[in-house]
């Protein structure tokens, strides 16, 4: 990718471009660096005004962050003169912005039509199992949070696994076991 | 990820001749293939001029509804207005059982920006957004490149490939909603509001995104006009039939030995794509139902799969072709689960807004769980028969609707499964 | 309801075989309100402007259309052939209502909002009386939206009439959806309630019992009130307001539609003045002081014969203090008594506030005068002052309402002590009061019959909505046997409306109003120029 971000995707990127450390999660001023004004400029310039800027800045809060705090909400609020509880009814139409902190694995298992034909809800057991916790709710460890996702666009893949940014495909309830092993290994590794 | 569907049968690759191929995501590579010479036809051309040639190519919306493109355009206002005009592709795909948006846009990424810079210039935009669905991360990062290509190269902007006309274009991304995918939902997200659809009219084409007159486009759509551009109308009818020219991605998923992603001509009979290019079921055992067009449309036998794949083919079979999206449930499926798993999905994704949508999609869910657990009552087919009814035709947008093909065909098709779960508490399936 | 006064096109349409004619562009669920028709509805308000066609209540059959139509957006069109009640359209409602039920909580038992309650009445008039629905209910419970406001999550039907209100009308976007779907609810920014001057009425445009005020949370079954039609005495406004009572006690004060005053709302700070109705320690019988100088009660008779004659031999002139919560009509009498003891001044202060407009309908303002009928005082030749003039040796003082010692500041506690008499016309006995000759109790305004002139001069009418206390009686009607007694002209005005019509056939500015056409959406005075410069 270039170096120089263009405006025309600068709403557009894609949330973790680095993995996170720790439990995952930050709740940074988003408009406090150069890199965020720049970024809120550029997106802003897309725009005939200053709303439609909303989800894009949202998924910098959470790209940025992990989640969307309510604290990023009022500073984005702030930014495009509205009011935060507008912002909140808009975060919380749409499901991918998490409301609260997730685990540094956010492991979401599709588990719609094509993919519950191909054993997706087993797929989702076998997540719940293996990182012992339950739906939606962060392991103690920070480390995993398990949800059930509603259809990923990728039915002819079943069953369709996303972990943080990344599509799993074809994963089958026996596949877990490594796919979570291999998740452990990686979070050791950097934090060693 | 490489491309998964090549193999020896029947297809035909238009739209999907360069998927797999790394490289072709490049413009340099892209230009090699022919890339962006439709869009130096098309300014060469009057808007009106590539309307019409959209027209005579028969060429109809990609999205589900089937509408005719080049009418679509039509409807926007003329020269004489002066208002700013926008194009939205509608990358939202989130129709379960669709995944061919997504092959578009993370193979051939330049083919949908070609698409959308000939759609502008027919439709006198100077500014298109695609809308692509938030879950698309993997795509991000070509899609992002290939726009920011375009920018350098002068494939967009500012004074397009030389000419004196020009058209921005910004990647818009989602958050996980279906019902952005709705055109005024989509339209509304893209505001930066809640993905609530409204009441039509006032038309997009008269009030769309910031209160302009705007047109919305299928990514599969879009990426059928540059070649209909470059090799006239004519040319592409030669593909489809008279009613449903053109070709087709079908997104083939569930029970199936090779389920993905194959470009079709229209019309081929629907069992040829089961049986033939996805090869059948798997491990021998019978089909027991598909859901031809995505999980919104309704339930097909297996008798009733050698219909032609075409808009009018599949209406004449009781279902739509809806997104070309066949979901294939062999004999072991419990149509009372997989119905329930679909009235799940939309009671999930309703806005809220209308009471019926709201309030009915879920008690379908909890109604067909309950069934499910072997606590129904005959007298719950009736009032399922009767929700039907009163979800059907009755909200702002067709999400409702959309819970009723599925459910109502399943009545129809399947009601021994609902009657030995509910007075034996067994299902028939295998 | 057509905005577009300029339009000269007309259509005419018939529904429910009722030819009716509208301007181009009406709706036609306003257009069948023309024609008698009502048309059940919830998310449609008239005095919100978006009509976002959510409810699905108002779904009409059109002859020639195959699906049913959402009336309320649905633009009326020459020769049109409507019917509200199809089987159809009928059973769609009947759908809709029992969808609305199926996580109803059915607390109509304890809700504040049961008989009147638009899903009770819907519910009631389809005549379902078993549900189908098995499943458990979603329970969503309650929360607080505002300092003095609740909302059950539970009754919500999700219309978003409150939160187009506040977006709308009040222009402050505090109130929101969140969630989508069958998990939506009302909501304000977590960690925040609504705090604007205007939110009450989100509980007023609320179609069912979601959102309820505290402060009258469980007082009162709506069948168990009276309602009476009345001014809001918060300010100079003049909002036109229905006053709820129950066993004599104000419990809630609602906007009453007016298109020239408040459209259909009011301020909160209004809604707060149903306090100041509800009697505390009442003046209820005359007070006369007596030879050892005590206060003795009195009937009206002996009260009003000893005040004319000791009035009567008084000649030192008569001046008063009157209060701007006094309605035109005593005043007008009051004028009169003053002017046969000799008229050497009356005045009034006017407590001030601050000021909050209601952005979405901006002559709907809380005004800086605190007291509705400052404008018709002035009119009526009273003065108004920052601080009262003391009165001369030897004057009569006459003092309507004001109470003299609710400022600590002004007058000092001897205020009116040279005055040679204090005659003392009130709604309770202060500390004034005790120092006054003879004390008349007067009805206030909730008790009585009576008119205000708001801030731009227009007259308008309150109704009784409570019983007088004791035997106090209106002070136009005991000032009216008082200028009879001392010689003056005309009967004793016993209604509203005799008083009235003397008022305005003596009153610069009244000329040609009577009550009968003064109605309950009053009237503006002849001239603006007559209001003088004391509106504000």
């Amino acid at each position: 990718m270039s170096e120089e971000l263009h405006p025309s995707v600068a709403g557009a990127q894609p949330y973790m471009r680095e993995e996170r450390q720790g439990s995952g999660t930050t709740d940074e001023p988003l408009f406090e660096s150069d890199e965020g004004r720049e970024r809120l400029e550029k997106i802003r310039s897309r725009y005939p005004s200053a709303r439609p800027a909303l989800l894009p800045l949202l998924n910098y809060a959470q790209e940025k962050n992990g989640w969307v705090s309510t604290r990023a909400m009022e500073e984005i609020a702030g930014a495009l003169d509205l009011t935060p509880a507008c912002v909140h009814s808009v975060a919380t139409f749409y499901t991918m912005y998490n409301k609260r902190p997730v685990g540094r694995y956010l492991i979401q298992v599709c588990t719609n039509i094509s993919c519950h034909l191909n054993r997706g809800d087993d797929v989702l057991e076998r997540f719940l199992e293996e990182t012992g916790t339950r739906p939606g709710e962060t392991s103690e460890n920070g480390l995993f949070t398990v949800v059930e996702a509603e259809c990923l666009g990728a039915c002819g893949f079943a069953t369709v696994v996303q972990i943080n940014e990344d599509y799993v495909e074809n994963v089958t309830p026996e596949k877990v076991p490594d796919i979570v092993d291999a998740l452990w290994a990686r979070a050791e590794g950097r934090d060693a | 990820m490489a491309f998964p569907h090549r193999h020896d049968l029947e297809t035909t690759t238009l739209l999907s001749r360069h998927m797999g191929e790394e490289e072709a995501r490049h413009l340099d590579t892209w230009l090699e293939r022919g890339g962006y010479e439709g869009l130096r036809k098309a300014l060469t051309m009057e808007p009106e001029e590539i309307v019409q040639v959209v027209k005579d190519s028969g060429l109809r919306g990609r999205g589900g509804a089937g509408f005719p493109t080049g009418m679509k355009w039509s409807f926007m206002p003329g020269a004489d207005d002066d208002r700013p005009h926008y194009l939205c592709c509608n990358a939202d795909e989130s129709e379960p059982g669709a995944f061919k948006d997504r092959e578009v846009l993370r193979w051939s990424p330049h083919l949908l920006i070609e698409g959308c810079m000939i759609a502008a210039r027919a439709i006198r935009a100077r500014h298109a957004y695609i809308y692509i669905r938030g879950e698309f991360f993997p795509v991000l990062p070509i899609l992002n490149r290939a726009v920011s290509d375009a920018y350098r190269e002068g494939y967009l902007g500012e004074g397009i490939m030389g000419s004196g006309w020009s058209c921005d274009l910004t990647v818009h991304v989602g958050a996980g909603a279906y019902i952005a995918g709705e055109e005024t939902g989509l339209m509304a997200s893209l505001e930066g509001r809640r993905a609530e659809p409204r009441v039509k009219p006032p038309f997009p084409a008269q009030v769309g995104i910031f209160g302009q007159p705007t047109t919305v486009n299928n990514v599969e759509t879009l990426a059928a006009v540059p070649m209909i551009l470059t090799n006239g109308a004519e040319w592409y009818r030669q593909w489809g039939t008279e009613k449903s020219p053109g070709t087709k991605l079908w997104c083939c998923s569930g029970h199936l030995n090779r389920p993905g992603n194959y470009e079709m001509a229209l019309g081929v009979p629907l069992k040829d794509i089961l049986f033939d290019v996805c090869g059948g079921i798997p491990e021998g055992r019978a089909v027991r139902a598909v859901i031809p067009g995505g999980s919104s449309t309704a339930y097909l036998t297996p008798d009733e799969l050698d219909c032609e794949t075409t808009y009018e083919g599949l209406k004449e079979a009781g279902s739509s072709l809806g997104t070309a999206s066949p979901i294939v449930m062999d004999e072991s499926t419990c149509l009372l689960r997989a119905t329930r798993r679909i009235a799940q999905f939309y009671a999930h994704e309703s806005c809220g807004q209308c009471v019926q949508c709201r309030e009915g999609t879920e008690w379908v869910t909890e109604i067909l769980t309950r069934i499910e657990h072997g606590d129904g009552r005959m007298e719950d087919i009736d009032t399922l028969y009767d929700l039907c009814e009163q979800l059907t035709g009755r909200t702002i947008c067709v999400l409702a609707d959309s819970v009723v093909f599925p459910l109502k065909s399943s009545l129809d098709k399947f009601r021994d499964e609902y009657e030995a779960h509910i007075l034996r508490d067994t299902c028939t399936a295998t | 309801m057509s905005e577009q006064s300029g339009s000269q096109e007309a259509v005419t349409l018939i529904i429910d075989d009722v030819e009716v004619t509208v301007p181009t562009g009406t709706k036609v669920l306003d257009a069948a309100e023309r024609a008698g028709v009502v048309v059940p509805h919830y998310c449609y308000h008239p005095g919100i402007p978006t009509r976002p066609a959510q409810c699905r209540v108002c779904l009409v059959s059109v002859e020639g259309q195959g699906k049913l139509q959402p009336s309320c957006v649905l633009d009326a069109q020459q020769d049109m052939v409507v019917h509200t009640a199809t089987e159809e359209a009928k059973l769609a409602r009947k759908s809709v209502i029992e969808f609305l039920l199926v996580n109803h909580p059915l607390d109509c038992p304890i809700c504040d909002a049961a008989g009147q309650c638009m899903l009770q009445d819907y519910a009631f008039e389809t005549g379902q009386l078993e549900s189908r629905v098995e499943e458990p209910k979603l329970v969503m419970g309650r929360d607080r939206i505002a300092d003095d406001v609740l909302y059950f999550a539970d009754r919500c039907i999700i219309c978003t009439r409150c939160v187009r209100f506040m977006r709308e009308v009040a222009r402050d976007d505090a109130l929101i959806v969140a969630q989508r779907g069958h998990r939506a609810y009302i909501d304000t920014f977590p960690g925040t309630e609504l705090d604007n001057p205007f939110h009450g009425n989100i509980v007023d445009v609320c179609p069912v019992g979601a959102l309820v005020h505290e402060d009258f949370l469980f007082k009162a079954r709506f069948w168990d009130m009276d309602s009476a039609s009345s001014i809001c005495p918060g300010c100079s406004n003049g909002c036109n307001v229905s006053v709820a009572s129950k066993e004599n006690q104000v419990v809630r004060l609602k906007p009453r539609h007016n298109a020239a005053v408040n459209s259909y709302w009011m301020c909160d700070h209004g809604r707060g003045q149903l306090v100041m109705a509800n009697r505390g320690i009442r003046a209820e019988v005359p007070l006369l002081r007596d030879e050892d100088g005590e206060l003795r009660p009195a009937d009206w008779k002996d009260a009003l014969d000893r005040v004319a004659s000791d009035l009567s031999e008084l000649g030192g002139g008569g001046r008063a203090v009157v209060s701007p919560h006094a309605c035109n009509e005593s005043l007008h009498q009051l004028r009169r008594l003053l002017e046969l003891l000799g008229f050497q001044g009356g005045e009034f202060r006017v407590e001030q506030g601050g000021e909050a407009t209601l952005d979405g309908f901006p002559k709907l303002k809380l005004r800086a005068d605190r007291a509705p009928n400052a404008t018709g005082a002035e009119l009526l030749g009273f003065e108004r002052v920052e601080s009262l003039a003391e009165p001369g040796p030897g004057e009569v003082l006459v003092v309507l309402g004001e109470r003299l010692d609710a400022d600590p500041t002004l007058p000092d506690a001897a205020f009116g002590e040279h005055a040679g008499y204090v005659l003392y016309l009130g709604t309770r006995i202060t500390e004034a009061a005790r120092r006054a000759d003879a004390i008349l109790p007067v009805t206030s305004s909730a008790e009585m019959q009576g008119t205000f002139t708001n801030w731009e001069g227009r007259v308008q009418r309150f109704d009784q909505a409570l019983r007088e206390a004791g035997i106090a009686r209106p002070a136009w009607m005991v000032l009216s046997r008082l200028v009879g007694l001392l010689g003056g002209e005309g009967a004793t005005r016993l209604e509203a409306a005799d008083a009235f019509d003397a008022m305005a056939a003596d009153t610069s500015g009244m000329e040609g109003m009577d009550w009968l056409s003064l109605g309950l959406k009053g009237l503006p005075l002849a001239s603006p120029a007559d209001v003088a410069g004391g509106a504000s």
